[in-house]
């Protein structure tokens, strides 16, 4: 089934200038292969089109049943420089959680 | 086995004052840190000093300070502070006068050092690049714009002034992480090379360090049910020895503490899990775990470390044009279509001032300010919008040019707009951050301890 990433996992995102990291974690550890074939980052990069213009990383933390993304290029120039309303990027970890996922059922 | 205790008191300038006194009066820390400083807060203090050479620190942390001192006095409690930013020794004055007024006998220690502006020529001089750490460009066409230039410290005059005897100490810009560190070293002796040892000290400042964010605040995985969010209660971190870690929070305060929240501080804005840079150690947090022991009790283990660097982070910071934003509310019905076509009439309006705009960005609060183009479009007819119309320029001058055509849009354009917000908009500075490199020998820092009776 499909479901918002917001239904089986959480986290938090910040800044370092126009870098903005995310760390998402599945709400339970039988969600995290799904969020490790899916959450890819490319698919991650896709998902933030027209917001994060460079690189996106994932780092993986299987033991914690998440990863920690870093996006450059992510923040308008970063929260000294930039117009954005949200400065520091809080809120792109709920962005991320828009992202439509498979799962075998919840 | 001996178990330190650290709290975490405050996580940024502005942050819940009346934290570090609860967790002084309800509890038993052996420590409590507060971190005032934010990346971008050193060049607002030297704007503050600019225009009075008194200010230019965190003055919430004298008004915090004042109502702390018995407790620190009673129980032993030692206080470790950036609130220091920019004016240092106006900080020390502050809090030495507070001191006396008390009429209790203490020690406060200060560190002086890491504001290094007035060198950086003599750097340049010396061959020592300075390229930006994101960038990779040159940083000579900023220094003619550069307010300030703060080199992030490690522990080590820290500790100086805790063997010095000091109760309070009052520094700059030390990594915030240093703040827990130090006293870890103090106490337990752990020295340079001793990785494993040191880095749990990192991820102890690292999980405490932004206050409330380890212990319920922004809280993402069950914010609906956390106890009296009101009077949340700050971090305490147990340290026992190198790699035992339990995160716990104030005692008889709301908020909480769980596998979870310290999940989501935990990589709080870091980047790679395995090398979090600091001047004390290169702390890996790539194998952390973390098991809840008991209500409000979680255990953090697995960390281990790599020698630390060679250089030290120096972020400068410089003038970087102006900005001007403007906020216009609209009303059902078809509120959207008019804060459009408001944002079309000014777009008008700047081009026959000839506005020479850097950049500009417009937002519709409550649909799409946020996520931008990753928010899901509406059909519906919204309730209320509202138009955020932004730029950045070069001069004041040209960002002035939006202000006086604000007001009249409220009658150029449809009905039912509610008053602009906050008066009549005016053009901000805008400071911009410079994030570089430099030999670790290449400042030089001093530890100072003096008694106050």
């Amino acid at each position: 089934m499909q479901v918002q990433l917001k239904e089986i996992a959480h986290g938090r995102s910040g800044d370092k200038s126009d870098t903005s990291n995310l760390c998402i974690y599945a709400r339970k550890p039988k969600y995290y292969q799904a969020m490790k074939e899916q959450l890819t980052p490319a698919a991650v990069k896709k998902h933030f089109e027209g917001v994060v213009f460079g690189d996106v990383i994932r780092y993986d933390l299987p033991q914690l049943d998440g990863f920690n993304f870093v996006m450059h290029h992510a923040l308008d120039g970063g929260a000294t420089r930039s117009l954005r309303l949200d400065t520091l990027g809080k809120t792109m970890e709920a962005a991320l959680l828009r992202f439509v996922i498979e799962i075998d059922e919840k | 086995m001996k178990t330190v205790r650290i709290g975490g008191g405050q996580g940024f300038w502005g942050d819940l004052n009346d934290a570090p006194i609860t967790m002084a009066k309800n509890d038993n820390v052996d420590y409590i840190a507060c971190d005032y400083l934010a990346e971008l807060t050193l060049s607002i203090m030297r704007r503050q000093k600019e225009h009075n050479p008194e200010r230019g620190y965190a003055r919430d942390f004298i008004t915090a300070l004042k109502q702390m001192l018995p407790m620190i006095k009673e129980k032993s409690i030692k206080v470790l502070t950036n609130a220091g930013g920019m004016n240092i020794k106006a900080a020390v004055e502050a809090a030495k006068e507070a001191i006396k007024e008390s009429g209790l006998n203490l020690k406060i220690g200060y560190v002086l050092g890491d504001d290094v502006m007035d060198i950086i020529p003599e750097l340049r001089k010396q061959g020592i690049s300075m390229n930006n750490m994101d960038t990779g460009e040159a940083i000579d066409s900023i220094l003619p714009r550069m307010i300030n230039a703060n080199v992030y410290y490690g522990s080590e005059p820290i500790i100086e002034c805790l063997q010095g005897g000091a109760d309070i100490i009052i520094v700059g810009r030390s990594t915030d992480t240093a703040m827990w560190l130090a006293p870890l070293q103090y106490e337990f002796g752990w020295k340079t090379g001793e990785w494993e040892a040191l880095s749990t000290g990192i991820l102890a400042g690292h999980l405490s360090e932004c206050g409330a964010q380890a212990t319920g605040g922004n809280y993402d995985y069950d914010w609906k049910h956390v106890p009296e969010p009101e009077f949340l209660g700050y971090p305490i971190a147990e340290i026992s020895e190198p790699g035992k870690l339990v995160m716990t929070k104030t005692k008889n305060t709301g908020g909480l503490v769980t596998p979870q929240s310290i999940k989501e501080q935990l990589f709080y804005e870091i980047h790679d899990p395995k090398k979090y840079l600091t001047p004390d150690v290169v702390a890996d947090f790539s194998n952390v775990t973390v098991k809840e022991l008991e209500k409000d009790r979680v255990e953090v283990a697995g960390v281990t470390g790599h020698e630390r660097p060679d250089t030290l982070k120096l972020c400068v910071g410089y003038r970087e044009g102006y900005r001007n934003i403007a906020y216009l509310p609209y009303s059902w019905p078809e509120a959207l279509e008019k804060a459009k076509l408001a944002a079309n009439i000014l777009d008008k309006r700047m081009a026959m001032k000839d506005l020479k705009a850097l950049e500009k960005r417009i937002d519709y609060l409550g649909l799409n300010a946020l996520h931008g183009p990753m928010a899901h479009e509406i059909n519906a007819d919204l309730n209320e919008v509202i138009l955020r119309y932004a730029i950045k320029t070069e001069t004041k001058e040209e960002a002035f040019k939006l202000t006086p055509e604000i007001a009249p849009v409220s009658n150029l354009n449809g009905p039912a707009q509610g008053c602009f917000f906050g008066g009549r908009t005016k053009p901000s500075e805008v400071f911009a951050l410079w994030p570089t490199l430099i030999p670790r020998d290449a400042i030089k820092l001093e530890a100072h301890v003096e008694e106050v009776k």
